[in-house]
């Protein structure tokens, strides 16, 4: 690091205690965004492919065995989730995916559910929690192709976000915050 | 110059805050592993007619009791008595058992295997305390069992998975 100060101050010429503590406080700032900036990495906000082409290519079977492409509901607002029953915290932010499907789907706004189990267990659950939107069958090759999407380590909830135009605006290992979600979806849904 | 070398002690002090932030910051998870580092397998011989196998679960992981699974090859396991697991309540499936830290299973097989290779398999699931689950994991190693002798052998550990298997 220089000995220039990092940021540029407002109200110069320092003295020389206050440079320092300009410096001190530069190196935190940066640091600290830094240490963020690889939290949110590990977390898995992997830097998402733009093109979400591959997403919108998948044809997956549903509960009733119907083949569905996913290009179904190009041009909408696509929340493409990876989940599995035996995955607790999939099965947790699922009652608010609900929610905003019911909210937001005369919006334009999809959710799409990519099972990584048999098609027995998807169909039991989704009655349970009263399913509003597709639970497609990807068995546990879904785990693969989520790979390919950016889900390097095969981890559950895997979630990808797609824009009106098919752009891959987010994606997420790990649960979504319901605020996060939300603020996210309602800028996306406001955009043509 | 002191002010330089104040710059870059505050630096190296921040750059450990921020990394410290990175860790413990509530809501934002530590490095995740991949699940053959959150669960690694090991397993041994305890003699010709058992094998202990061996789940070493890193901290904030956990393993479902029943989602574990043992076979072996050419010799099979005869039955496998896993022990008791943390219970833990799940909306879904009701209470269940997990295991955290160290869990060794004993796994005795349908006959003497003295002399022979064998094939441990085992299938494994569990999840981060971070928020994320691992699919089932496949591993397997294999174990020398040797063809006199009645000594505990030394652990051997799943080889991990990759193209430099």
């Amino acid at each position: 690091m220089s000995s220039e100060p990092v940021a540029p101050a407002i109200g110069a010429p320092h003295s020389p205690k206050r440079r320092r503590l300009l410096l001190i406080a530069a190196a935190v700032v940066g640091a600290a965004a830094l240490g963020g900036g690889i939290a949110l990495y590990q977390r898995g906000e992997t830097a998402p492919p733009r093109d979400g082409s591959a997403i919108l290519a998948l044809v997956l079977p549903d509960v009733d065995g119907r083949q569905q492409p996913l290009s179904q509901w190009r041009g909408k607002v696509l929340v493409v989730n990876f989940w599995a029953t035996w995955c607790a915290p999939c099965r947790e932010e699922m009652p608010h995916f609900i929610a905003a499907q019911a909210r937001d789907g005369p919006k334009g706004l999809q959710f799409v559910g990519i099972a990584v189990v048999q098609v027995d267990k998807v169909r039991e659950f989704a009655q349970e929690i009263r399913l509003n939107y597709p639970a497609l069958i990807g068995g546990l090759g879904a785990i693969e192709l989520s790979k390919a999407l950016g889900n390097d380590l095969a981890a559950l909830p895997f979630t990808i976000i797609l824009d009106r135009s098919g752009s891959v605006v987010h994606t997420q290992l790990g649960p979504l915050k319901p605020a996060q979600l939300d603020a996210l979806l309602d800028r996306l849904l406001a955009s043509p | 110059m002191v002010e330089r070398a104040l710059a870059t002690l505050a630096a190296f002090a921040a750059l450990a805050f921020g990394t410290a932030i990175a860790a413990g910051l509530p809501g934002l998870a530590p490095k995740l592993l991949p699940p053959e580092q959150a669960f690694r397998f090991s397993a041994r011989v305890l003699d010709p007619a058992t094998i202990e196998a061996r789940f070493d679960v890193a901290d904030g992981y956990y393993l479902y009791r029943d989602k574990l699974h043992f076979t072996a090859e050419p010799v099979q396991v005869r039955s496998v008595d896993l022990p008791r697991g943390q219970r833990k309540h799940d909306e879904f499936f009701g209470d269940v058992e997990t295991y955290r830290g160290a869990v060794t299973v004993r796994l005795p097989l349908a006959s003497p295997a003295s002399g022979k290779n064998v094939v441990v398999r085992a299938e494994s699931q569990g999840c981060a305390d971070a928020g994320v689950c691992y699919p089932p994991n496949p591993q397997e190693l294999t174990l020398a069992v040797p063809a006199n002798g009645a000594k505990p052998g030394p652990f051997v550990e799943a080889a991990p998975k990759g193209p430099f298997r």
